[in-house]
């Protein structure tokens, strides 16, 4: 750590990290609040305290339809930005070739976009291919935003480590894919593991993209934004507090995994 | 000890490798003879570690041959070379086991688990390692240990050359120390083809049959460490080779040597020169005496002794002859009697001086 | 060998390139194609026209257009002041209660924009978390805080938080503590050392931050619709309005170009001027 930290500095850092992030779970927590009210709109304090919502949450035929289109698009999505964005993080980070750096920031761009302009593109495009946005082309919509985070999660990984580990494993005999297999992919492994997290994640809480592409069908985000702005009842915070749940267990999951493998290595 | 010169394991021809117009490897023609200790030693920047790399086939050619045992090797991958190259990181590879890290070239073989089991055991008792070690992880083994383990894995395939790229830099003396008396063990008890390169003298000299000397991407000399110490071929040579005195001599009308710096004038010392023609004497500092009164050689110059300085079982001084240092080295049992300061007489034989040719 | 990397390396990146220019670059193309196109038609198949961009001038537009670059200024202005102080302790103080920060923050990444906006509706409405509140604990009355322009420049400091964040974090992380412990002990007051040294070695991820949060809020929303209620059209807004109730793709088009510009432009700015290597390798 750096000099001059003195015990005061330290303990109003602390304080001053813990109230930013008092203020970053509040919304949450006040969602969570309203899942509870009997009254179908929201008043602070709340009167009347129930979980009937839940109840209606869990027997709902109408969300679990939608967690499973959610869940559907955010499985593909995942499995295709992992693998091409594991190819695209090597070629960020690990080969030696000519256009590499401008690869680099061409990469990065759909970062930046409004996603809502990208969505919006997108359906353009679509029509003008001729085709008719359902939840399959939602698909392709994430995949836009995703795969450039996913390959950057991978990339940062993949700078990492020593270069003459897969030269070693070339001289003893190993050919490409063998040191693609027995080297480069452990090794890379808890890049791999967080960028499917952040992909799955990231696709299944999309809201923009989602939007403007996925035509007839729905994704939780796009239900919940409607109900959101008519149509609201303690449903809807009861949902959202679910959804809030079932992310904090993935992410939690998901960490412990790649910090087990930090450290005992992946043995494939 | 060496192999017989008929034996010649790998021979490059007019090897050049250029990065665009940065040359890194100029025409090197090297004859490898199976079964010896090949050192490359030179500055960094002379090469040695591109050199290596031609040979382990990480790198093509930009021309000139390779061949092994006759053949033309310059299009074989390193994957399918009969070598095998010691990383100066190790290269090991982490979170793996002792085990699984020399196995892994003969699970690359498919060679079955138990196979390779007994190998590794085998290879762990060759290196002197607990055979305790095959379950430990890697990571948890101590620098001289881990040392080991790389050399256990590049033995595991049987490679007919063993490669080293600077393996000792990065461990401290005594282990280095250790180290390469056992390396040099390891070149005896197995057999094989060694090339070993390195910029450290000292280790090339305790270790080689043979040495050769590289600047700037050429080969300089090639040679026995005691065919160069004694005769190198110029002055790079015999500056990389240690601590030398070198005097600038011309020849006279009458063939002798001046030499310029002393008012002094020599014998030839059996070369043929041109009057007039500009050369370097060199002679070591061990040759130089201090000269007892009374005491003659063939060369003697009045100079003060202006400093002494302890290497372990030998002394060396500082001796200044107006703006020129002498350097003299004696065992403790020859040191020098006289006072710091004083004017002195020193002196060496001929037949202890060598001639080097002009700057080159 | 050398050339064959290279030739892998190329071979690695075409997955991804492919992938990028069918969903990506192909539907800015069209966009731009239909930004020419005559005003509420549905093909591409028209003549081209500038008659868009002169209704973009004229019909007033540019106001939004200034809103959103404002408001997304002046949220990079504040994020920046209140990202530093947590960045600086997180890279130089914490130690690995910067593991637990992070991984926080990156959860309320996860959880869908619209939910946590929604969230600070419940808290900032008439009758909700602080306005109730205040009345049951202290009696005083308050009337709603949304619908303000400052609201929404809260909710996009609020969203973009991490955006900020994360850069100044591996920003700062690249400022050795020798130099900074050097310069104390050469004389150098606090705010000296964070001038000369703290702030120039962290530019890189000072300027990463302050375009990637310019550049997310320009393009944003849902923040303007859910805390500002419609009070300031942004730009975003406008384009989602005449693609869909306007049913004017060449205008919508034209004015997601306009945006896009702007937007790349500050984009190219930064990445220009950052060695992504020197960062990410650093990692």
């Amino acid at each position: 750590m750096t000099t001059g930290t003195s015990r005061r500095e330290r303990f109003l850092f602390t304080a001053y990290a813990l109230v930013v992030l008092g203020i970053l779970f509040l919304p949450l927590v006040t969602v969570t609040l309203a899942s509870f009210s009997r009254k179908r709109y929201f008043s602070f304090p709340i009167r009347r305290y129930t979980l009937d919502w839940y109840d209606k949450a869990f027997q709902s035929l109408t969300i679990a339809e939608l967690v499973r289109t959610s869940l559907t698009i955010a499985a593909i999505v995942t499995l295709i930005c992992v693998v091409v964005g594991f190819f695209g993080a090597l070629a960020y980070a690990r080969y030696p070739w000519r256009r590499r750096k401008l690869y680099q920031k061409f990469i990065l761009l759909p970062i930046f976009f409004p996603q809502s302009v990208l969505g919006l593109s997108l359906l353009l495009w679509f029509n003008f291919l001729g085709i008719i946005p359902t939840w399959k082309t939602a698909i392709v919509a994430h995949l836009v935003w995703v795969a450039p985070v996913a390959t950057l999660i991978m990339a940062i990984q993949a700078y990492g480590f020593d270069r003459s580990l897969e030269e070693a494993a070339r001289d003893m005999g190993a050919n490409g894919w063998q040191v693609l297999r027995e080297v480069t992919l452990p090794l890379i492994m808890p890049g791999v593991i967080s960028a499917g997290l952040f992909s799955f994640l990231l696709s299944w809480g999309n809201f923009p993209l989602s939007l403007f592409t996925t035509g007839a069908d729905l994704t939780l985000p796009e239900w919940l934004y409607a109900k959101m702005v008519s149509g609201y009842s303690p449903l809807v915070p009861a949902v959202g507090t679910l959804t809030v749940l079932g992310v904090a267990v993935l992410v939690a999951v998901g960490v412990s995994f790649v910090w087990l493998i930090r450290r005992r290595g992946w043995k494939g | 000890m060496t192999g017989t010169a008929s034996n010649i394991v790998l021979r490059l021809e007019g090897l050049t490798k250029a990065f665009g117009s940065l040359i890194a490897v100029r025409d090197v023609d090297l004859d490898i003879r199976e079964g010896e200790f090949l050192t490359i030693v030179g500055p960094s920047g002379s090469g040695k570690t591109t050199l290596i790399r031609l040979l382990v086939g990480m790198d093509r050619p930009t021309t000139g041959s390779l061949y092994l045992k006759g053949e033309r090797i310059n299009d074989v991958p390193a994957n399918e070379r009969p070598t095998c190259m010691v990383f100066q990181t190790l290269a090991l590879f982490p979170h793996r086991t002792v085990g699984e890290n020399i196995e892994f070239p003969l699970k690359i073989r498919k060679i079955p688990p138990a196979e390779r089991k007994a190998r590794a055991m085998a290879l762990l008792e060759l290196l002197r390692l607990p055979t305790e070690y095959y379950g430990r992880n890697v990571m948890h083994c101590s620098g001289g240990e881990r040392q080991r383990v790389a050399l256990a894995r590049a033995l595991a395939f049987d490679p007919e050359i063993l490669f080293f790229d600077e393996p000792l830099s990065a461990l401290d003396f005594r282990l280095r120390k250790a180290l390469e008396k056992e390396l040099k063990d390891l070149h005896r008890e197995t057999g094989k083809t060694f090339v070993y390169i390195t910029h450290s003298l000292e280790e090339a000299m305790v270790m080689s049959d043979r040495i050769a000397i590289m600047r700037t991407g050429h080969i300089e000399q090639i040679g026995s460490p005691d065919e160069i110490y004694s005769a190198p071929v110029n002055r790079f040579v015999a500056e990389f080779m240690g601590e030398v005195n070198l005097f600038p001599v011309r020849a006279t009308t009458d063939g002798r040597l001046d030499l310029v710096e002393f008012a002094i004038t020599l014998p030839a010392v059996g070369v043929a020169l041109a009057p007039g023609e500009e050369g370097t004497l060199m002679v070591r500092p061990e040759a130089i005496r201090f000269l007892a009164p009374g005491e003659t050689a063939d060369c003697v110059i009045e100079g003060t002794v202006f400093n002494e300085y302890a290497l372990g079982s030998r002394l060396q001084y500082n001796v200044r002859v107006g703006e020129f240092t002498i350097s003299v080295e004696k065992l403790r049992e020859d040191r020098y009697l006289g006072a710091l300061g004083q004017a002195t007489l020193i002196g060496w034989d001929l037949e202890d001086a060598r001639f080097l040719g002009g700057e080159d | 060998m050398y050339e064959d990397l290279r030739r892998t390396g190329i071979l690695c990146s075409l997955p991804l390139l492919i992938l990028l220019a069918v969903v990506f670059v192909a539907p800015l193309l069209v966009i731009l194609g239909f930004s020419f196109m005559p005003s509420k038609s549905f093909s591409l198949l028209h003549l081209p026209t500038a008659t868009n961009f002169v209704t973009l001038v004229g019909a007033g537009y540019y106001k939004s257009l200034l809103w959103s670059l404002g408001l997304s200024l002046a949220a990079v202005v504040v994020l920046l002041v209140i990202c530093y102080p947590l960045a600086f302790a997180m890279a130089k103080v914490f130690g690995p209660f910067t593991n637990v920060i992070t991984v926080l923050v990156v959860l309320t990444l996860f959880v869908p924009d619209n939910i946590r906006l929604f969230g600070w509706v419940l808290v900032l409405m008439k009758g909700g978390l602080i306005s109730g509140g205040l009345r049951a604990l202290f009696g005083i009355e308050m009337d709603s805080l949304l619908y303000t322009v400052p609201s929404i420049v809260f909710g996009l400091v609020y969203v973009y938080f991490p955006f900020m964040l994360f850069p100044l974090v591996l920003g700062i992380s690249m400022v050795p503590d020798e130099l900074r412990d050097a310069a104390s002990d050469l004389g150098a007051s606090r705010f000296t050392i964070m001038r000369e040294i703290d702030v120039p070695l962290a530019m890189p991820g000072i300027l990463v931050g302050g375009m990637l949060t310019f550049v997310l809020s320009a393009g944003a929303m849902a923040e303007s619709k859910l805390l500002g209620g419609q009070k300031v059209i942004v730009m975003a807004d406008e384009i989602e309005t005449a693609f869909t109730y306007g049913q004017n793709w060449p205008l919508g088009s034209a004015l997601s170009v306009i945006l896009i510009g702007l937007i790349g432009v500050a984009a190219v700015f930064v990445l220009k001027r950052i060695d992504l290597d020197q960062i990410l390798g650093k990692t």
